[in-house]
C-alpha cells in the first residue's frame, strides 16, 4: 500500500523501474521471513496437534496439549527452568559489572600495558570455547565448584567480546561529557556510573540479549561441568529427547522445544521495537 | 551483585556439607556415568536400578549422572579424566573401547576380578558381544546396553502385495524380489509404498555392516589399527546397497534419515525397514498393523554387527572404590536385573543366563519377536571400531555418502576411504 502512495508522488521519476525495485526488494524480505519462520511454524503445528499429524497437513486437525505434558513429565523442567533463569542473570549481572569496569579502563585511562592487555583481550574472541573445556574443568575443580551454577556461569563472566563492544561504545562519548563531569567534582567511577553508562544502554541491551540467548543455549559445557538436577539447566533436559535408537517423536520434541524457548521468544516479541532499535545504534548486525 | 556470589556459593556449600553429613563415614563413592539413546523410560529404570542397590548395599553411595548421548557422554568422561576427576565407571558405546585405551584412562576387568569365580563371569556374556569388549587377551568392557540390527516387516502390506505374510526375505535376491513385488505407485507415478528402508544418515557404516559381514568380510582387525574397506567383498556390498534404489528401485533414492524411519513404517511409505532392536518396544506400541522381526537377509551367510554401550571402570580412584565397581557391575549385568533393563528398553540381554529368568520367558513367550536378536547373536561379529574411532567411521561414513549419493562410484569410494584410514592409523601398527 505504501510503495503505491509513493509512486504516485514521485511522477518524475520512470515509476515501472521504481516499482520493479520495490517489489523485489519486499519479495526477497517476505520470502526470508517464511523461511525463517518455516521450522518454528511447524515446530508449533505439531506441538498442538496429536503424533498422527505430524507429517500430514489438516487444517481441523485436533487440537491438543497432551506433548506439553508428556514433555514436561519427562525431565524435572520446573527446576531445570529455575536453574537456568539463575545462570543467565547470574551471568549478565558478572558480564555486565566486569566488562564495564575492563571497558572503562581500555576506553578513558593510559596505563604501561593497555594495549598488550588489550590486545590479549582480543586475542579471548578468536579463541573457540570448546577447546579449553578440559583447562577450564581443572581450574573448576581446583576451585571445588564442580557441579554448581557458578561453574557453568565463570568461564563466560570476562568476556572479550563484552569489554570490546563497550570500549568502542564509550570511546564514542564526547570527551567533553566527561570533562563537564570531572568539573562538577565527580570522580572516575560517579563519571562512569552518571555518563557513560547512560548514553551506551543501547549497547547494554544488544549485549545483553546477545549474552542471554547464547547462555540460555549453551549445552555441553554445562553438560561436563554438572550432574545433578539441582544444577542443570533446560538444555540438557531437553537433550533426553534426542533418542535416535527409539524412534524420534517429533510432536512431543517439538512441544519441549516451544517450551524450553518459550521465554525467550516471549520477551524477545515484547521487547522487539527496543532490541531492533539497540541493534542498531550499537552497530552489532 | 556481591551477595548474589555470596549467596549462591553459600547454597553451594549447604548443599555440599548436607551430602557430605548423609553419607556415613566409611561408605564407598561412586560416580557413574550413563548415556540414554531410547527415550526417557531408559533414564527411569537406570535411576531405579542404582537406587535398588544403594538400598540393599548400605555402604556403597551411587551417583548415577545422566550424561546425555552417546558422544556427550564419551566427551564428559574424558573431560572429567584429564581434568582429573574421572567417574569412577560409565556406560561408553563399545567402539569406544580403542579410544579409551589410547588417553589411559580406563584399566581392564581382569586387573581387579581375577579370582575363577570371576573368569567364569567374564566368561557368561555373549561371545559375540565381547568381541568389541576384549582385546590384547584383556577385557574392558562389559555389555550392558547392547542391541544389533534386525529387520522389520508390515504383514498387512505383504498380503495386500500377494506374499506370504509370515515369510520375510531370507536371502539379498529375495529382498530385491519382494521389494519389487511391495512397491505401490500412485496414478502420477510417484511412489507410495518403498519395499525397504535401510537408512543411513549419520552413521551410515553401521547397517551397512551389516551388509559387509552378509558378504563374509570383517571390516577392521581386532588389534584396531588396520580396516578393509577396500576390498573386493565390501565394494560388492556397497554395490548391492547402491542398487536398491538405483537400479532395482525398491528404496528410496539418496540418503535416508534414521529417526524418521520407524515414522515412515509406522504410515506405510515402507513395507520393510532395518533398524535397531532398541526399536523393538516403540514398533510394538505404535505400529497400527501386524508386523513381523527377523534376521537380516543372507548373501553368503547371515550376519549383522552389534552395537551399543559397555561398562568401563576409569583408572583414577581407589583400590576400594575399583572393587566397589566391579561389584556393582556384576550386579546390574546379572540375569535379574538384565532382564529387567532388556524387557524396559528392547536391548538384548547380554548372557544367555538372563534369558533363562521367568520373567524374561514370560516376555519371550508373550512376544516372540524379542528372541530374533538373541538368535542372531550366533552370525553377529564385532562393530567397526579401531584407534581414532571417530576420524576413521567418520571417513568411512562420509565414503558410503559419496557412493549412495551417486557422487562416486563404490570402488572409488571405498579405495579413497582405504587409503585415508591407513593414513590415519599408520601410527597404531
Amino acid at each position: 500500500m505504501s510503495d503505491l502512495s509513493l509512486s504516485k508522488t514521485v511522477e518524475a521519476a520512470p515509476p515501472r523501474q521504481f516499482d520493479f525495485d520495490r517489489a523485489l526488494n519486499t519479495f526477497g524480505a517476505w520470502t526470508l521471513a517464511i523461511l525463517w519462520a518455516l521450522p518454528l511454524l511447524y515446530a508449533i503445528w505439531t506441538a498442538f496437534h496429536p503424533a498422527a499429524y505430524e507429517a500430514n497437513f489438516e487444517l481441523f486437525a485436533p487440537l491438543t496439549l497432551e506433548n506439553f505434558t508428556k514433555a514436561w513429565s519427562a525431565a524435572p523442567f520446573a527446576q531445570y527452568f529455575l536453574n537456568t533463569t539463575m545462570l543467565v542473570t547470574l551471568i549478565l549481572v558478572a558480564q555486565f559489572v566486569l566488562c564495564t569496569l575492563a571497558a572503562y579502563a581500555f576506553a578513558r585511562f593510559e596505563f604501561p600495558g593497555s594495549n598488550i592487555l588489550f590486545t590479549l583481550v582480543l586475542l579471548q574472541l578468536l579463541v573457540m570455547p570448546d577447546i579449553l573445556i578440559v583447562e577450564n574443568y581443572k581450574m573448576i575443580r581446583n576451585l571445588g565448584l564442580i557441579d554448581t551454577i557458578v561453574a557453568i556461569g565463570l568461564p563466560y563472566m570476562a568476556s572479550g567480546f563484552g569489554i570490546f563492544l563497550l570500549r568502542q561504545t564509550f570511546k564514542t562519548i564526547p570527551r567533553e561529557l566527561d570533562e563537564a563531569a570531572r568539573v562538577e567534582g565527580a570522580g572516575p567511577l560517579l563519571v562512569l556510573w552518571k555518563v557513560y553508562v547512560p548514553l551506551a544502554i543501547p549497547t547494554y541491551l544488544a549485549y545483553g540479549l546477545v549474552s542471554v540467548s547464547h547462555h540460555w543455549n549453551n549445552f555441553l559445557w554445562p553438560l561436563i561441568i554438572t550432574n545433578s538436577v539441582e544444577t542443570r539447566p533446560v538444555t540438557v533436559g531437553l537433550s533426553i529427547f534426542a533418542a535416535v535408537d527409539g524412534g524420534v517423536e517429533w510432536s512431543v520434541i517439538n512441544a519441549a522445544t516451544l517450551m524450553t524457548s518459550g521465554p525467550l521468544l516471549i520477551a524477545f516479541l515484547l521487547f522487539q521495537r527496543q532490541f531492533v532499535q539497540s541493534f542498531m545504534r550499537a552497530g552489532i548486525k | 551483585m556481591k551477595s548474589i556470589f555470596k549467596s549462591l556459593g553459600l547454597a553451594a556449600s549447604a548443599a555440599a556439607l548436607s551430602l557430605g553429613t548423609a553419607i556415613s563415614a566409611h561408605a564407598v563413592d561412586l560416580q557413574f556415568y550413563f548415556p540414554v539413546a531410547v527415550g526417557g523410560k531408559a533414564a527411569q529404570t537406570i535411576e531405579e536400578l542404582t537406587a535398588e542397590y544403594a538400598a540393599a548395599n548400605p555402604d556403597v553411595n551411587i551417583d548415577a549422572v545422566y550424561a546425555g548421548s552417546y558422544q556427550d557422554t564419551v566427551s564428559k568422561a574424558l573431560t572429567a579424566a584429564r581434568g582429573g576427576n574421572p567417574p569412577q565407571l560409565s556406560v561408553i558405546l563399545s567402539v569406544d573401547m580403542f579410544t579409551l585405551i589410547d588417553e589411559d584412562v580406563i584399566i581392564a576387568f581382569d586387573e581387579i576380578a581375577n579370582t575363577e569365580e570371576d573368569k567364569k563371569w567374564l566368561n557368561s556374556f555373549y561371545p559375540a558381544f565381547m568381541e568389541n569388549s576384549q582385546t590384547g587377551g584383556k577385557t574392558y568392557g562389559i555389555p550392558f546396553q547392547r542391541s544389533t540390527p534386525v529387520l522389520y516387516w508390515n504383514k498387512e502390506a505383504f498380503k495386500a502385495a500377494g506374499l506370504d505374510p509370515e515369510k520375510a526375505p531370507a536371502t539379498w535376491e529375495e529382498m530385491v524380489s519382494m521389494g519389487q513385488k511391495l512397491v505401490k505407485k500412485d496414478a502420477s507415478g510417484n511412489v507410495a509404498q518403498w519395499g525397504v528402508r535401510i537408512p543411513s544418515s549419520g552413521f551410515p557404516y553401521w547397517l551397512f555392516q551389516g551388509l559387509t559381514t552378509e558378504n563374509d568380510v570383517i571390516l577392521a582387525n581386532s588389534d584396531g589399527n588396520k580396516t578393509n574397506f577396500d576390498d573386493p567383498k565390501v565394494v560388492e556390498a556397497l554395490q548391492y546397497l547402491v542398487d536398491l534404489s538405483a537400479k532395482h528401485g525398491v528404496m528410496a533414492p539418496g540418503i535416508i534419515e534414521w529417526g524418521a524411519t520407524p515414522k515412515a513404517f509406522f504410515e506405510g511409505n515402507t513395507a520393510m525397514m532395518w533398524t535397531s532392536t532398541g526399536n523393538l518396544t516403540n514398533v510394538r506400541n505404535n505400529a497400527p498393523f501386524d508386523f513381523g522381526v527377523a534376521m537380516l537377509p543372507a548373501n553368503k551367510r547371515r550376519g549383522a554387527p552389534t552395537g551399543g554401550g559397555n561398562f568401563y571402570i576409569f583408572k583414577d580412584s581407589s583400590d576400594e572404590q575399583k572393587k566397589a565397581s566391579v561389584d556393582f557391575v556384576k550386579w546390574i549385568t546379572a540375569p535379574k536385573q538384565a532382564a529387567k533393563w532388556s524387557m524396559a528398553t528392547g536391548y538384548v540381554a547380554p548372557s544367555p543366563a538372563a534369558w533363562e529368568t521367568d520373567e524374561m520367558k514370560a516376555y519371550a513367550a508373550d512376544f516372540p519377536p524379542a528372541l530374533v536378536a538373541r538368535e542372531q547373536l550366533k552370525h553377529a561379529v564385532a562393530e567397526l571400531s579401531t584407534y581414532q574411532n571417530q576420524r576413521v567411521t567418520r571417513v568411512f561414513n562420509d565414503a558410503l555418502h559419496a557412493a549412495i549419493t551417486g557422487k562416486k562410484t563404490p570402488e572409488e569410494a571405498l579405495k579413497g576411504a582405504q587409503a585415508e584410514a591407513d593414513r590415519i592409523l599408520s601410527e597404531y601398527r
